[in-house]
């Protein structure tokens, strides 16, 4: 019986927790040596524990929890409101590198194959299947970042003191208004609730009404409320600044958004009338 | 807010149903809940996509905190200080794991569950629940320590391949 075979008897107890210590300490020696079959197995040990998790009876934490966690992460988020920018900006350049470890591997397998053509293209063909699962791996970290990113702004714009309110009317009588907050540094916030969504794949589309005499509405963002109506837009880069700007308008315009709108704007909040956050 | 709210939405059942089995108590699972959630917000970049698929990693660490939480109260605590990783290890999900949906996945972890000897259930669940090695274990039951060793190990296995079974027939 070889190592790996002895020690692979133990890992889905080990990833449990459930080795006693002696065990524990002997296996946990051999993990050290980076044996390859065992840290792949512990690996693969470690998913299987965390499906027992589905073994626990259903159950629903109340609502206050997350109204209680949204309040904080709200409050943590407008604390960073400062630095919101330069921080997205850096985590944006951080993207990881592809790790260390498989560049060893890859290096590795390249050796071995030196020895035997059919070892050579058995392990290409793993060298090419780890390079999609990094490439994968660095998309899937990529969106979690931009989303996350994407959810400090809109709570450090929401929550800036130095940006402005905008209520965005109708004269539609059965339809809600809107509101928006436009911070000079972090950019626009739309948001609505209870906003009956445009029929088929239609969307709403944010525009910028220039001070400017003859200027035409400056196309921005498109959203779809969602199935209750609310939706929230974030815009992070206007197209054109708060001072040449006369008025925020939404139109109803076909999926895609339009360059000049083709429906008379349903929603209109002036920057005149637009009020500091706090 | 939207993506973090929506991350929360998405698994906010599955953490609070495991970390609530394991404490016991719905306030003190609440807070435990709160602290993963809150851990995850803070330290967003803790969770390295080299680390293994997003939700394994999240229930091993609201497992870890929650069964850290009774530790705090019980006489293991000093036995089991060195062992409680910080972060979860590295995970990876078997090829045929994309085959399952989360309803289907419950559905066959409960049923592997029911299936079992009781006996052999319960070594499980006090591993995985309570926290418990197999020594501890093996007193709990008044059964042989090999005897646990293995209920354990071919619990495991067994629910391996009736998940791997339900993903090929799906």
């Amino acid at each position: 019986m070889s190592n790996a075979d002895q020690f692979g008897e133990l890992l889905e107890a080990y990833a449990l927790g459930a080795l006693d210590a002696p065990e524990r300490a002997a296996l946990e020696a051999h993990l050290a040596t980076n044996c390859p079959e065992c840290t792949a197995a512990l690996a693969e040990a470690r998913w299987l524990v965390s499906q027992l998790a589905y073994a626990a009876p259903d159950a629903a934490p109340s609502d206050m929890l997350r109204g209680r966690l949204m309040q904080i992460v709200r409050a943590e988020a407008a604390q960073e409101t400062a630095s919101a920018a330069r921080e997205i900006r850096v985590a944006r350049a951080a993207k990881p590198a592809v790790p260390y470890w498989m560049w060893a591997a890859a290096a590795a397998l390249l050796v071995v194959a030196v020895y035997s053509t059919w070892t050579a293209r058995k392990l290409q063909e793993q060298v090419y299947e780890t390079n999609q699962r990094a490439i994968a791996e660095l998309n899937s970290r990529e969106k979690i970042e931009e989303e996350l990113a994407a959810v400090r702004r809109e709570a450090s714009i929401l929550a800036d003191p130095g940006s402005f309110k905008i209520a965005l009317a109708t004269s539609q009588p059965d339809l809600a208004p809107m509101q928006a907050n436009w911070s000079p540094q972090l950019g626009i916030v739309l948001s609505g609730r209870k906003i009956q969504p445009p029929a088929g794949d239609r969307v709403l589309q944010l525009w910028l009404i220039p001070k400017a005499e003859g200027s035409k509405p400056i196309p921005s963002q498109t959203v779809r409320p969602d199935a209750n109506g609310n939706f929230v837009l974030l815009v992070a880069t206007p197209p054109g600044a708060m001072e040449d700007t006369k008025a925020l308008a939404v139109t109803e315009e076909p999926a895609g958004g339009s360059p000049l709108p083709t429906t008379p704007p349903t929603w209109v909040g002036t920057t005149a009338s637009a009020s500091p956050t706090r | 807010m939207h993506a973090f709210e929506q991350l929360y939405d998405r698994h906010c059942r599955i953490v609070f149903g495991l970390v609530l089995r394991i404490v016991q108590q719905a306030g003190t699972a609440e807070e435990v809940v709160q602290d993963v959630f809150l851990q995850l917000w803070r330290n967003a970049a803790q969770y390295d996509t080299s680390r293994g698929p997003f939700l394994p990693w999240l229930l091993t660490m609201a497992r870890n905190r929650a069964l850290d939480n009774l530790r705090l109260k019980s006489e293991r605590q000093r036995r089991r200080e060195d062992q409680t990783e910080e972060l979860p290890g590295i995970s990876a999900a078997p090829e045929f794991e994309k085959q399952l949906d989360e309803k289907r996945r419950a559905e066959q972890v409960r049923a592997l569950m029911t299936s079992l000897q009781p006996q052999q259930k319960r070594a499980l669940e006090l591993a995985y629940f309570e926290g418990l090695s197999h020594t501890e274990i093996a007193a709990v039951l008044k059964e042989p320590l090999g005897t646990v060793k293995s209920w354990i190990r071919n619990g495991l296995l067994r629910l391996r391949e009736g998940l791997q079974q339900q993903a090929t027939t799906t």
